[in-house]
């Protein structure tokens, strides 16, 4: 009975004080690499933030504004000094791609004029849906500096403007959907910014 | 050395079929469909098939005499027939370089590994064409337009198969059914005439070497299912005619499906293959990411023959 | 057994993935670059180390009855490092191996070489182990990322020599990732059992 009842505490207190030792080790590592981390991910943000929103230096503010589809969007607002917007850029993302989602940065200035996209996070298939990278194909080039008032968001094969990539047109207009849809909620943020 | 057919169970049922005259037999049924499409793709047809077949039996050659070390066997023909049903899956306008690719593939992927003629679970020309279509997607996917003949020196222009005008939702006229019975249509250079294909199965059911249960199960079953999906709404899904007539069902189920060493041996399994593969078709038409699922479906079936071959065993004499 | 051989068996004759095929879920999924096949080698072989040096020091210390908890606390904690390290110091590859570096707590690698060699070994000797097993993993990664880059991506190490029309894209895809690792496996069996033919033959002419 004693024998049993010592063996049974013993395997908590060795169990607990692995734990508790791995627990105290993982504190200091997280603690060491808490700042390392944040830098990381912000420079990863600020850097997709100076792709599409190319030449502007001020203040970045971050709301977030829901969709159509109820699904909340982190717009990232780009004030001037005088307090006036200079454009945003929407992070956007679309659930018509191949891979099921992708998500996209789209920088506009006032006028809602798309001044570049950027690919944030995708799994689209190599060598096809891929091509949405700028490094892969020129497919995303042809979105910057249009405006979605007279440049209609729709590949060519659906009646629209944009030039399908070759044999994936599942990917090129998931990618639409997702200019689209940053386009909208663009609208509405500029509006209540004026109220 | 080894002319014997392959038989998996009993009755052992002596005929003076060698593999050998079962293979040229396929390649004669072949022929009326190579024509059509000599005629409406001209000149790659030919070269694309001589490639595809001199490399299938080249790599098998190589393979057993240096690799193996057995006395090569390529002159029972199974190389030749593996070779032209690979060319017949590909476009016309292929890059000669993928074609050696997928006689490799076929060769020594899908056959070789696995103990050669008899021993391979999947149709080599089909695993070849599945690779190719995932290695080379936009190669295999851009089909040319078939011009008669007598056009010659036109450019060659590109356009989709009717069932990826389907999927994609693409502003292109659809082909009449004449055109599509006939095989003026996009796709796969074998695959496009109904008619030439029909008369190669007849021809190989006349000489005994398939039997009607899986060409007519999986045919059967693609139009039956895809008549009740039309029958709720004919706006969205398209009528059963057109899914007999287009992509490679007749190709796949004739030719394809129907090839002994991986399709099952008894009637009954035959029939529940054929029905495996209609259905796997249809479902990935009407659902799937891929316009096309003939190749795809024979393969998942040519997985589940060992099972059947296990629940239905051909009765033997004796009982 | 022979220090030398602790280490080295590891390399080919018992290569965790190619031989007693382990780990699988890695050596499928991030082979699709030598250098990720690297990153994965390399964040594996620490957390074997050090979970291989903890476990075997506190072998005796470890009831039987808990011990399977205590091995994946002590491998789950090195692994959460790793991941933390990574993501902060090397974030392009922490997002090129994404998930798949919290998932080394699951690599069946690690704690079977806790169960089957640290567990019952002195610290030196699992330290040998570790690191052989550790390099035999990255081996094998590097040899199938090797195939599936050059061959689907036309590159090396990143390093682009095959332009994009003449890439078999079905290699990084994840079809081509069976195809590679079936065609290794069967080619360094079929050296390791030659190998093993020729030592065999050997020591009976010296009989």
């Amino acid at each position: 009975m004693t024998a049993k009842k010592e063996s049974l505490l013993r395997l908590v207190v060795v169990l607990t004080a692995i734990a508790l030792v791995a627990g105290l080790a993982l504190t200091g590592v997280y603690a060491l690499t808490k700042d390392p981390i944040e830098t990381a991910q912000a420079a990863k943000k600020q850097e997709a933030l100076n792709k599409v929103l190319p030449g502007f230096k001020g203040e970045i503010r971050d709301i977030t504004v829901q969709d159509n589809d109820g699904e909340d969007i982190l717009v990232h607002l780009a004030v001037n000094p005088d307090g006036s917007l200079f454009g945003a850029g929407v992070e956007t993302y679309t659930k018509k791609a191949f891979a099921g989602r992708f998500d996209l940065m789209v920088g506009f200035d006032m006028t809602g004029t798309i001044l570049n996209t950027e690919v944030i996070k995708a799994g689209e298939t190599p060598g096809l849906g891929d091509k949405i990278n700028k490094d892969k194909s020129d497919f995303a080039l042809q979105f910057s500096n249009r405006n979605p008032q007279d440049f209609k968001l729709i590949v060519k094969k659906d009646g629209g403007d944009v030039d399908a990539i070759t044999a994936a047109t599942i990917s090129s207009r998931a990618y639409c959907d997702a200019v689209q849809r940053a386009y909208d909620v663009f609208m509405k943020v500029k509006e209540d910014y004026h109220e | 050395m080894n002319k014997l057919l392959n038989v998996s169970g009993s009755p052992h049922v002596h005929s003076d079929d060698t593999v050998q005259k079962i293979m040229w037999s396929v390649v004669v049924a072949l022929i009326p469909a190579f024509v059509v499409s000599v005629f409406y793709f001209g000149l790659p047809v030919i070269i694309l098939t001589a490639v595809s077949v001199g490399c299938c039996v080249l790599f098998e050659y190589l393979i057993q005499r240096f690799m193996l070390k057995q006395t090569p066997t390529v002159s029972d023909g199974s190389a030749v027939v593996t070779g032209m049903l690979l060319a017949f899956n590909v476009p016309a306008n292929l890059p000669i370089w993928m074609m050696v690719v997928g006689a490799i593939v076929a060769i020594g992927i899908a056959k070789m590994p696995f103990g050669g003629l008899g021993h391979n679970p999947f149709n080599p020309a089909l695993v070849a064409r599945v690779f190719l279509l995932i290695a080379f997607p936009v190669a295999m996917t851009t089909w040319p337009v078939p011009t008669p003949i007598w056009s010659f020196g036109a450019d060659v222009v590109t356009g989709p198969t009717p069932l990826g005008i389907l999927k994609e939702g693409a502003n292109v006229e659809m082909p009449t059914y004449m055109n599509m019975l006939i095989g003026q249509m996009g796709g796969s250079f074998g695959e496009v005439s109904a008619i030439a294909l029909l008369i190669g199965a007849i021809f190989l059911l006349w000489k005994r070497i398939i039997t009607w249960h899986i060409p007519v199960a999986f045919i059967l079953t693609v139009f039956v299912v895809a008549g009740i999906f039309w029958l709720v709404d004919p706006t969205q899904y398209a009528n059963p005619f057109f899914h007999l007539l287009t992509g490679g069902l007749i190709l796949g189920a004739c030719f394809m499906a129907t090839d002994m060493v991986t399709s099952p041996t008894s009637p009954v399994g035959m029939l529940i293959f054929g029905c495996g593969c209609g259905l796997l078709t249809i479902i990935i038409r009407l659902f799937g990411a891929y316009p096309e699922g003939v190749s795809f479906s024979i393969l998942l079936m040519n997985a589940l023959v060992p099972l059947i071959n296990r629940w239905f065993v051909p009765k033997t004499f004796a009982k | 057994m022979s220090k030398i051989k602790i280490l080295t068996k590891g390399f080919f004759k018992e290569n965790p993935s190619l031989i007693l095929v382990l780990g699988m879920c890695p050596t499928l999924a991030v082979t699709t670059s030598v250098n990720n096949a690297l990153g994965m080698g390399a964040a594996t072989t620490f957390v074997l180390l050090m979970s291989n040096i903890i476990i075997s020091l506190l072998k005796n210390v470890i009831p039987d009855k808990v011990r399977i908890p205590c091995f994946i606390v002590i491998i789950a904690t090195f692994v959460s490092m790793v991941d933390l390290i990574i993501q902060g110091f090397v974030p392009a590859l922490s997002e090129s191996l994404g998930v798949f570096i919290p998932l080394i707590v699951v690599n069946c690698i690690v704690l079977g070489r806790a169960e089957a060699f640290a567990s019952k070994n002195t610290v030196f000797d699992s330290i040998l182990d570790g690191l052989g097993m550790g390099i035999g993993f990255t081996i094998s990664l590097v040899l199938i990322a090797a195939v599936r880059e050059v061959l689907g991506a036309g590159s090396f190490m990143g390093w682009q020599f095959i332009p994009a029309d003449y890439n078999i894209l079905i290699f990084v895809l994840a079809p081509g990732a069976f195809l590679v690792l079936g065609f290794i496996m069967a080619l360094v069996r079929h050296c390791v059992n030659r190998v093993e033919e020729k030592r065999k033959s050997k020591m009976c002419a010296t009989k």
